[in-house]
């Protein structure tokens, strides 16, 4: 069984017949209940998404899955092309089928992601939880100011907008958190 | 219609107090469904309504089916018993209060292999944070497809679930408009309390405050009532629980500076009455928080101290909802207050109470109107129990 607040972008779980993907965590709320998450689901076999939400301790079946490392081999539009590092066999994802991860990797990416497979099918991706990224836009930086609690918008190399502290600057590069979109710490 | 509550007790009496309201509720209905309860803390339940045996594992309460949470998962006549009483008339409509969960044996009977289909509704806590439009009838899953589950929010603002009115607590409001039935009411009080404490000079006149909040330093408050009582008399209502020893060391290290009552547990309609009755009232949580709002009198409003100072997003949220009914010059100090009266990490007796009540109940005449045209608001989203059974219907 899987509870709710393991599930992330990348996740697959199952609901009666259904094998959903998790697409994008949509927001999450905070209470004395504890949290509820809102998710954006892709039903693997019939493609439909919808928005759901889910409180933290609802269990959930999970789906016999294949995973296998690979790496971003190139992106061709809207299709993003893995090359299995052992048997050197490419499979294909759309960006809907990857939701928000899309924005968290690129090509020239070292590290290995898991690519999972459902019936012999890949059907999405899950990342390390901290990745490295590029800031390619954002306003100057202000001198001084380390607290790390106010922020600016930032694109970075992949295209996705971002909130970054003030220090950042163009080129800086940052470990942003995969689950949820948020960045972690300037790398060093 | 068959409903099926289950309530877990996490502290407190805020949860069962919602849950019991929320059957009460439903039971005044004019075509009202048959309740069963499921409740984990009988005993809680049991000083809130006087009828309710905290060691029955099934019983019947004002025509409501009662079971003991923990009594099904017990092997023995008592766990059978609750086990049976649901495996005969099986669930179809569970309001899953607060995300409190399922029993184990209710799992069984929901998730097993005979499982019929129903529909789990988890009834969430009230917030005025604008997600609870946005969550508010929101489809969610369970493991099968059998048993479909969605999200129902309590609200104040229109596209949310609303707020409970029951019919004591309408019966009290209205009472409590005229001055004839306020007076009334404030004698019937004073009688039930008799000689809980209250000190020479309480009367069905003057100035009464109510007070119900988590551990605190409570100095400044009193001081500022002090102050406020010079030239009026004032009665203090303080209520069973955490803040009543804080507010009594307080009042007697000033000197018992004015009359105060210090409550007995009182059941729910009681102390419904006693706000209504009241000029202005410290109110915590979430049930006597919404009772208060919708009493149309100065309140206010500690929310529940969560980590990282979380109660201040869900106090600025409140605030939000406050502000256009007031003039700037009254909702600044007012606003000031909240803020002051939930900057706090923790909840502790220790925790310096530096808010001031006093620029409140100098402006009281002013922020009366705004509290009564912010209460005549709640019922734009309609009544909660009206509501949540038009859901139900919809979603069968």
């Amino acid at each position: 069984m899987v509870v709710t607040s393991d599930l992330r972008t990348g996740s697959v779980f199952k609901s009666g017949n259904d094998a959903l993907f998790v697409q994008r965590i949509l927001g999450q709320k905070t209470g004395r209940s504890g949290m509820v998450t809102r998710f954006r689901v892709r039903n693997i076999v019939t493609g439909q998404t919808s928005d759901i939400a889910l409180d933290a301790g609802e269990k959930f079946e999970e789906v016999d899955l294949d995973i296998h490392q690979m790496k971003l081999s190139f992106v061709d539009g809207d299709t993003f092309v893995f090359m299995d590092q052992t048997s050197y066999e490419q499979y294909e994802l759309t960006r809907d089928d990857l939701g928000d991860n899309t924005g968290y990797m690129s090509p020239d990416d070292d590290f290995e992601l898991e690519i999972t497979f459902y019936d012999g099918k890949p059907v999405g991706v899950t990342l390390p939880i901290l990745v490295e990224r590029t800031i390619t836009y954002c306003e100057p930086g202000v001198k001084g100011d380390t607290s790390g609690k106010t922020f600016k918008p930032a694109t970075l190399d992949t295209g996705i907008e971002v909130n970054v502290p003030l220090f950042c600057e163009i080129g800086t590069k940052i470990k942003l958190d995969t689950r949820d979109g948020t960045f972690a710490e300037r790398v060093k | 219609m068959d409903i099926d509550i289950l309530c877990k007790v996490v502290d407190n009496f805020g949860d069962i107090g919602v849950v019991y309201r929320l059957a009460r509720c439903l039971a005044e209905r004019e075509d009202p469904p048959r309740l069963r309860l499921v409740v984990d803390n009988l005993a809680a339940f049991a000083a809130m309504d006087g009828a309710v045996d905290p060691a029955a594992a099934v019983q019947d309460v004002h025509g409501w089916e009662l079971f003991s949470w923990a009594a099904g998962d017990t092997r023995g006549e008592a766990g059978e018993a609750v086990r049976s009483a649901f495996r005969a008339r099986r669930p179809r409509l569970v309001l899953e209060c607060f995300a409190c969960g399922r029993p184990d044996w209710l799992e069984d009977i929901l998730f097993g292999p005979e499982a019929e289909p129903s529909l789990i509704v988890d009834v969430e806590h009230l917030t005025a944070e604008p997600y609870a439009a946005d969550l508010h009838r929101m489809p969610s899953l369970t493991r099968s497809s059998l048993a479909r589950k969605a999200l129902f929010l309590p609200g104040f603002s229109p596209g949310t679930g609303g707020l409970l009115m029951d019919r004591a607590f309408a019966a009290a409001l209205e009472r409590a408009r005229e001055e004839d039935g306020r007076r009334a009411l404030r004698r019937r009080l004073l009688g039930l309390l008799g000689s809980a404490g209250t000190g020479p000079g309480a009367a069905e006149e003057g100035f009464w405050v109510c007070v119900f909040s988590y551990e605190r330093d409570y100095s400044r408050i009193v001081a500022d009532l002090e102050a406020f009582g010079g030239d009026r008399p004032i009665l203090a209502l303080v209520a069973a629980g955490k803040s009543q020893a804080c507010f009594r060391r307080a009042w007697e290290a000033r000197g018992s500076p004015f009359p105060a009552s210090f409550l007995p547990f009182l059941p729910q309609e009681d102390w419904d009455a006693a706000l209504a009755a009241s000029d202005f009232s410290i109110v915590r949580g979430e049930d006597s928080w919404s009772r208060a709002a919708l009493a149309g009198r100065p309140f206010l409003w500690q929310a529940y101290p969560q980590e990282g100072a979380h109660q201040l997003i869900k106090v600025e949220a409140f605030l939000a909802l406050l502000k256009p009914f007031f003039g700037a010059e009254d909702f600044a100090p007012l606003a000031a207050a909240y803020r002051a009266f939930n900057e706090r990490g923790k909840d502790s007796p220790d925790e310096r109470g530096l808010e001031s009540i006093g620029p409140i109940l100098a402006s009281r005449g002013s922020l009366e109107g705004g509290f009564r045209d912010f209460s005549r608001s709640l019922s734009a989203p309609g009544d909660l129990a009206a509501n949540l059974m038009t859901f139900l219907r919809e979603m069968l």
